[in-house]
């Protein structure tokens, strides 16, 4: 199999396996943490009834809402699934790793980030203004960590095409435990906390006006808007998950399109990301929330991560 | 022959030790402080005369090693700690009887006063570098509990910087240490040696010069701490001012000495292995930033204790300035220095003690006319102030001489001028305070009364010994320099 | 010891010299007087480890007594007589900085490249065939770097001790990397002076908090000219 069909055919595939298992994931992490509390919570499947719903659900717009609040959510929507389209999931190399690099899933979440923020800002509510502004703010700090971690595997790889640095790190094995790898790891970890809205740095179960971030962007979404927003969000948290698990821990990935390569891919692949679902939901229930103006000193524990991570990778070599 | 001394020189201080954490009267220990004392002091005079004899002691791999500067400044160490010893008794007597001290203080104090002694008898007699380092650090760890004697808030707060400054400093010097075994690791044969004084400066042209002169650097700093160089002196100041007087007497004394002697220790080794002018050049910088650091803060000064730690730093400086020099004079004037700041130092901290006594006062503004108060202790202050000031006919005034000349006479002008600078302001300064102490008319109220006789007779040998310093040299001493001169040049 | 393990220790070391330093950089993080200690714990343990790999990598057996020591005397025995200490006294157990966290931690982030290009230096040409150990010089210099950092922006006694035990631990680091620790009888003297300045310290944050009912160290500055 080769060639254009067989590169459509598989990116389709993957385009399916992200959309149609984000929700699962989210669903899990839940369902963990509502276990954490005693509770017997929602089943897994929650999220693909809650996006069903929003979707049958009729749209109310603000009046003074223009078309920045009306396009926002298909275009979040677009891009988190051109990311979707790079990350590498089960199978190296992505088979449209051509089309970008890791600095373009970077800068398509940061497009998504803009036009959200711009549409809290929109609807001339004022929570938006201020998830908005409390958003942007967050970003400006977590972006450059979320670069120097991804730099460091970068810089060991040699090349910022994410196909290439999991094949270069899946050749190397002993090279995963490198401390400058585990160091990016960890700090690209907090990153994935904040980018997704999770805990330490913002509560996404909550409408609680004064600590709301990411939610007071959207809350004057309804309907299908709304369940194309949440889908973003749920793809969002299974890709920085994807990359998590696949830029530093590449064991197990396809090589070949071979079917059983495949299906251990797949396989591995959800053991890892149900494995990292796990550990979000353990640090989601074992933390409080940090007060707003604590979250810079949180943000910047990652971005020394990420910084000693590169000052070790020259220090002690990969 | 060398293993008794050795023996003698560690032994006594550490039964002087044990027999003050046994007994608790006051005059027993007195008397074991002071036999300890004195005999540790005869013991180190035996060493001197041994070493200027028969050439270094245990020069072997062993782990103590003696020669002709560790038994100068050994000498120097435990003479101080002698007086100290002997003006404590009544210094501590008058302190009991005015409630200041209570038997458990004056207990703690004799069993720390012997504890510091032994620690600075440590640092002297090792081979290993890091045995010195260990002493080095112990020596403020001993002192650290007589900083703070007093338990006064300003006592505690300075005991609390000395120790921490301190240890900082000698952390520093460890790292120092570690390059310095990590250069010659690859060098000495085996490497459990490779740590001592006199192995390492046999393969002193082998050691790794970029490494050792980083070490060198961090080793000054260390040990610039302890000795008190600007600008690590800032503990100086507060810790002198705070400790009782006989304990400020034999820092100054004797803990300032074996930390130079540890600095020197590095130097003669650095020079020996880098050459040039690397290790020079900073002692040279070192030793007038100190000096000059001295000045402001002797002349706008308000308390006569703070006044002298000031002056120890100038000292210390002078001395680190004339190493710099490098010629066989300025290390002559250097080593001379050693003594001369010793007795000086030992004399002014006392007499402080006494003028302090009587006025109950350390700030100089409060005494006035002393002259008419305590007669005996204010002669000794002002003629203290002119000997340590470089005056004639002190000793102190031969060694600066000495070194002003090895500064014209090898070609540093320019630093040379400076020093004496340095010094001129500093003696105006002095003159300034001391003369108003001293003369003048007394606040009215001021009860007086003098040392004991014993105090006084001390104080007045300290005195007479820095005048014939001040005339001549005597020729044991002359020989003991020379010994300690052919050491430092390597 | 073959190569293939050899490679194993190295790689072991790294990941503690990493965790070491992270640990310091936590510290750095931290406001609550109760991690400080706990972090150095920590620290001291991973420091311990090291030193038994040194032990085990290069069969420098000497070193097996200062391994055991630095878990026993910086891992337990000063953590308990610290948080001991600060039992007793009833302080506000929160770290008041002269510096706030983001910056002091951007800043120390600056000191551990300083101290690589320091560390480089000092292994110079040996760097090529120098052992693994040799690499967590750098590691060590930036300790003693962020050590001396906590001591001069942490405001209270107990974080000046922190600091200066991060020091020491910095210092024991350095020696264990270039020449494989010092002669036994001067790391265990050094082990005993370290313990008795912890005392002697703890001894006088009970006196500066009877006397000044606080142990910042703002309150310690009635000696100046």
């Amino acid at each position: 199999m080769s060639g254009a069909p067989a590169i459509v055919i598989l990116s389709l595939l993957q385009l399916l396996l992200l959309l149609a298992s984000a929700p699962l994931i989210s669903g899990i992490i839940a369902k963990t943490k509502a276990r954490f509390q005693h509770r017997q919570g929602a089943g897994i499947l929650q999220p693909y009834f809650d996006l069903a719903k929003l979707l049958r659900k009729e749209v109310l717009v603000s009046p003074v809402a223009s078309w920045v609040f009306r396009s926002t959510p298909y275009l979040v929507f677009a891009s988190t699934l051109v990311i979707a389209l790079l990350v590498p999931t089960v199978v190296v190399p992505v088979p449209l790793d051509w089309v970008g690099d890791i600095i373009t899933v970077i800068y398509l979440f940061a497009l998504g980030r803009f036009f959200v923020a711009l549409a809290g800002l929109d609807t001339g509510s004022a929570f938006g203004g201020l998830g908005a502004s409390r958003e942007m703010s967050i970003a400006s700090i977590i972006e450059p960590a979320m670069m120097l971690a991804i730099f460091t595997a970068a810089v060991t790889a040699g090349s910022t095409n994410l196909s290439v640095i999991v094949a270069t790190l899946s050749s190397t094995p002993a090279s995963m435990l490198n401390p400058a790898h585990l160091l990016a790891f960890s700090g690209l970890f907090i990153v994935t906390m904040a980018e997704t809205g999770r805990v330490p740095v913002d509560n996404p179960d909550t409408h609680l006006e004064l600590t709301m971030i990411h939610e007071a962007m959207i809350l004057e979404y309804s309907g299908r808007y709304l369940a194309f927003i949440e889908w973003s969000s749920q793809m969002k948290l299974a890709i920085f998950l994807a990359l998590l698990s696949n830029m530093f821990f590449p064991l197990g990935m396809a090589t070949t399109l071979a079917p059983w390569a495949l299906c251990v891919g797949c396989a591995a692949f959800f053991a890892k990301v149900i494995v990292l679902a796990a550990i979000v939901a353990v640090v989601e229930s074992t933390n409080a929330k940090l007060r707003l103006f604590r979250v810079p000193e949180l943000l910047m524990v990652a971005f020394i991560l990420s910084l000693l991570a590169l000052i070790l990778y020259f220090i002690v070599g990969a | 022959m060398s293993a008794i001394l050795f023996a003698l020189l560690l032994g006594l201080p550490v039964t002087g030790t044990l027999l003050c954490a046994v007994f608790h009267t006051r005059r027993v220990l007195e008397t074991i402080t002071v036999i300890c004392a004195g005999l540790t002091f005869l013991s180190a005079l035996w060493l001197v005369t041994t070493v200027t004899q028969s050439g270094a002691l245990n020069p072997g791999q062993g782990w103590l090693y003696a020669d002709g500067l560790s038994a100068y400044v050994a000498a120097i160490v435990t003479g101080s700690a002698l007086v100290v010893a002997l003006y404590s008794t009544g210094y501590l007597r008058r302190q009991v009887r005015r409630r200041h001290v209570d038997g458990g203080q004056l207990w703690l104090y004799y069993l720390l006063l012997n504890a510091f002694l032994f620690t600075m008898m440590v640092v002297l007699l090792s081979n290993n570098l890091g045995v010195l380092w260990i002493g080095s650090e112990a020596t403020t760890l001993a002192t650290a509990f007589l900083v703070a004697f007093y338990e006064r808030e300003s006592s505690i707060e300075a005991a609390w910087k000395y120790v921490i400054i301190c240890s900082v400093g000698i952390a520093l010097a460890l790292f120092g240490i570690i390059l310095t075994y990590f250069s010659a690791l690859h060098v000495v044969p085996a490497s459990g040696n490779a740590l001592n004084w006199s192995s390492l400066m046999l393969v002193a042209g082998g050691l790794d010069p970029g490494v050792l002169k980083l070490a060198f650097i961090f080793v000054l700093v260390g040990f610039g701490t302890k000795a008190g160089l600007a600008p690590m002196h800032t503990w100086k100041p507060d810790a002198y001012g705070e400790a009782p007087a006989p304990i400020s007497a034999l820092m100054a004394a004797g803990l300032v000495n074996v930390a130079l002697y540890s600095l020197i220790r590095f130097y003669i080794l650095v020079n020996k292995a880098v050459g040039g002018s690397f290790a020079p050049t900073l002692f040279i910088i070192f030793g007038l930033v100190s000096m000059g650091v001295a000045v402001p803060f002797i002349l706008i000064q308000r308390d006569f204790k703070r006044l002298l730690a000031y002056s120890s730093v100038e000292h210390v400086g002078i001395i680190v300035f004339a190493l710099g020099l490098g010629t066989p004079l300025a290390y002559f004037g250097a080593l001379l220095h050693l003594l001369n700041n010793a007795i000086a130092k030992t004399l002014l901290f006392l007499t402080a003690s006494n003028v302090r006594m009587a006025y109950n006062s350390k700030i100089m503004r409060k005494v006035t006319g002393a002259i008419k108060v305590i007669p005996v202790s204010a002669t000794f202050l002002i003629a203290g102030v002119f000997a340590i000031t470089g005056w004639p006919p002190f000793g102190v005034f031969v060694s600066e001489f000495a070194i002003v000349s090895a500064g014209f006479a090898g070609g540093n002008v320019v630093p040379t001028v400076f020093f004496i600078g340095f010094i001129a302001a500093i003696f105006a300064g002095f003159i300034y305070y001391t003369s108003r102490m001293v003369f003048g008319e007394p606040h009215p109220g001021i009860k007086g009364g003098d040392a004991d006789t014993l105090s006084l007779l001390l104080l007045g040998l300290l005195l007479t010994a820095l005048l014939v310093l001040g005339v001549f040299v005597p020729p044991p001493l002359q020989q003991c320099i020379e010994t300690a001169l052919t050491v430092l040049k390597g | 010891m073959d190569p293939t393990n050899l490679q194993t220790v190295g790689l072991l070391i790294d990941i503690l010299a990493a965790a070491i330093l992270v640990t310091a950089f936590l510290v750095v993080s931290s406001r609550s007087l109760v991690f400080y200690i706990r972090l150095f714990a920590l620290q001291s343990f991973f420091l311990g480890a090291v030193a038994l790999l040194v032990v085990l990598g290069y069969g420098e057996t000497h070193i097996l007594i200062a391994a055991v020591l630095t878990i026993a005397i910086k891992a337990i025995a000063i953590p308990v007589v610290l948080s001991r200490v600060i039992e007793r006294i009833h302080v506000r157990k929160e770290v008041d900085f002269s510096i706030n966290i983001p910056a002091s931690l951007l800043l120390c982030g600056g000191m551990v490249i300083l101290a690589d290009s320091v560390a480089h230096s000092i292994l110079g040409a040996q760097r090529a065939d120098a052992p693994a150990v040799s690499r967590v010089l750098s590691v060590s210099i930036a300790m003693m770097l962020i050590g001396l950092f906590i001591m001069t922006t942490r405001k209270k006694a107990i974080t000046q001790i922190v600091g200066l035990l991060t020091m020491e631990n910095g210092v024991f680091l350095s020696g264990l990397s270039i020449t494989y620790g010092m002669p036994l009888i001067v790391e265990v003297g050094i082990f005993f002076d370290i313990l008795v300045a912890v005392l002697i310290l703890g001894v006088f944050i009970f006196r500066i908090n009877k006397t000044f009912e606080s142990i910042s160290i703002d309150s310690l500055r009635g000696l100046r000219e």
